[in-house]
């Protein structure tokens, strides 16, 4: 097991896309190894060593941690199976892409597309993310479909658009068309939400721990208020803390729908 | 080989229980209130004494308040036994979908955290929802939401099985009915203290002891006439004496066999604890000579006494 470290020379001009650069690519290869590892930086390839100083230590499990503004990297954890990847500073797009299995944890912001089509592991951000986060490669059908997403800042628009699976949480706010094409799984938000929630939402539920949204007319009131299922929910969404952590305590009001899709979903807010 | 064990008069056999290997799940039922999680537990254990004719052994473990349930409500936790796996799917599909998902206002979830097995709890009784049923995964669980006249079931997909015990017993021979229920209640009452062990028989209590076997042939067991009373004097062999009149059985099941001989000498103990002045005379247990479960409840050892 060792730890990697990736420290920023001098910010990119371009974009860099750093796919394949995991801990467990990392794990066994020695520093002079991961120095000639190639990325791509704009339309060129570049070995790691002309954009990071590459050291290595010991550590209990394989982890990758990058120090810099990553702003233009995009791609970090990108199919990320394992291990933990830590980054001090904001990444670019895509990031925990397609993600099975391990640990992200930026401390900065996040691009567009972040945690798009993850299908587990927990990938948390503590700024903000773009648009599209938690939602489907261009083209594909299919969004978010496992593991956690936490967003400890706010999220763009169209937020988990196409979700399928797993959990994703903003403390902050987030843009328009929150949760639509929503096929399932579960969405808490703990600021406001943009107009449009829950368009096309087919199932799943949509947690509104902060100012209720506009409820859209094509979501019907719930006659019953699901407490058993609302009780499992909120107390495993409370060890998220922040706006989250009363969520046991409190009453909530259901909307079904999005009738118009001929959906059964839910948009609870928590009152 | 130890000699006579005699505790505040009551004589304790030097012979063994002789247990079974069998399938087993937790299952944790609530309601709106603890009245209603009795109703459904009382329903889903019915009928559940023994797997000669029952299907499987079940029984509740023990009430729980709302901090011990995943969803905050009370309710009870019930222990269910079976031969295989295969058949303790099948009772629990049945007894779910029968007495559990009809009474009003319950949940069922998984009790136990982990098994080598599962079986399925609410992954086929979904169906019911006719395409309106929903699934919802909270930390790594999948429940299913099944839309009821009351609101919404809900079950947890999935129940783990474990390898368990069945058929650790105890023979309590006393002077009368009323003192061999005295001391039959007793040892119930002591058992029902422990994790992890029920008593699957009416009151936890067998009056009906079987042996392996009966002169008709369609019958594979029978009465146990060595500790029948009413035989003694007809029948060329009796474990009783004069003295004895009554017999009744604790079988205990349980999801070790640690848990199993840990009720059993609970029981013990609330029987020695009436003593032969309250009417107990003697504590033995039914077995088969050893050849056929693996699992052997030696009454000295389980006193203390190699």
């Amino acid at each position: 097991m060792s730890l990697t470290l990736l420290q920023l020379r001098k910010a990119s001009a371009l974009h860099v896309d750093l796919r394949g650069i995991t801990p467990a690519t990392l794990a066994g290869l020695a520093v002079a190894d991961i120095e000639r590892l190639t990325v791509t930086h704009g339309t060129q390839t570049l070995p790691l060593a002309e954009l990071f100083s590459v050291s290595q230590a010991g550590a209990p499990t394989d982890e990758l941690r990058l120090e810099g503004d990553l702003s233009r990297f995009d791609r970090i954890g990108w199919q990320l199976a394992g291990g933990r990847i830590v980054v001090e500073g904001s990444v670019g797009t895509y990031a925990g892409a397609c993600m099975t299995g391990g640990e992200m944890h930026i401390t900065g912001h996040a691009g567009d597309l972040a945690a798009c089509e993850m299908a587990g592991g927990t990938l948390i951000v503590n700024g903000n993310v773009g648009d599209f986060a938690a939602s489907t490669l261009p083209g594909s059908m299919d969004g978010m479909r496992g593991g956690c997403f936490t967003v400890r800042g706010h999220a763009g628009s169209r937020f988990a658009d196409r979700m399928r699976r797993g959990t994703a949480l903003v403390f902050g706010d987030v843009g328009d068309f929150l949760a639509s094409r929503l096929v399932a799984g579960t969405i808490a938000i703990g600021g406001r939400a943009g107009a449009h929630v829950g368009y096309g939402l087919r199932r799943g539920s949509v947690i509104f721990a902060g100012p209720a949204p506009e409820v859209p007319p094509t979501f019907v009131p719930a006659l019953t208020s699901a407490e058993v299922m609302w009780q499992l929910l909120a107390r495993d969404l409370a060890r998220h803390g922040g706006p989250f952590s009363t969520l046991p305590t409190r009453r909530i009001q259901r909307h079904l729908g999005d009738v118009a899709a001929a959906g059964k979903g839910e948009l609870i807010l928590a009152l | 080989m130890s000699g006579v064990l005699v505790r505040n008069g009551v004589s304790i056999d030097d012979g063994f229980a002789e247990a079974f290997p069998m399938k087993a799940t937790r299952i944790l039922i609530t309601a709106h209130n603890l009245t209603w999680a009795r109703h459904a537990a009382v329903a889903a254990t019915g009928f559940a004494t023994s797997v000669i004719a029952c299907g499987c052994e079940a029984g509740i473990e023990r009430e729980l308040t709302p901090e011990q349930t995943p969803d905050g409500r009370p309710g009870y936790s019930v222990l269910l036994f079976s031969m295989s796996g295969k058949e303790l799917a099948k009772q629990i599909e049945r007894r779910v979908g029968q007495c559990v998902l009809t009474c009003p206002t319950t949940a069922v979830y998984a009790g136990l955290s982990d098994g080598p097995d599962s079986a399925a709890l609410g992954k086929n009784l979904r169906f019911f929802g006719d395409g309106w049923q929903q699934s919802k995964v909270i930390a790594g669980q999948r429940y299913w939401r099944i839309p009821v006249m009351d609101g919404e079931f809900v079950a947890q997909e999935m129940t783990p099985v474990v390898k368990a015990v069945g058929g650790g017993n105890l023979l309590l021979l006393a002077r009368d009915t009323e003192t061999a229920l005295a001391a039959a209640e007793a040892a119930v009452a002591a058992m029902q203290q422990l994790p992890n062990v029920i008593m699957p028989f009416p009151g936890g209590v067998v009056r009906s002891g079987s042996k392996v076997g009966s002169k008709y042939p369609a019958l594979g067991a029978s009465t146990n006439h060595l500790f029948c009373p009413s035989l003694v004097g007809l029948v060329p062999q009796t474990e009783l004496t004069n003295e004895t009149r009554c017999v009744m059985e604790i079988v205990i099941d349980g999801l070790s066999e640690a848990d199993v001989g840990a009720a059993m000498r609970a029981g013990m103990d609330a029987g020695i604890r009436l003593g032969a002045a309250g009417g107990l005379l003697r504590i033995s247990a039914g077995n088969y000579g050893g050849k056929l479960g693996p699992y052997h409840f030696h009454l000295h050892k389980l006193m203390g006494v190699e």
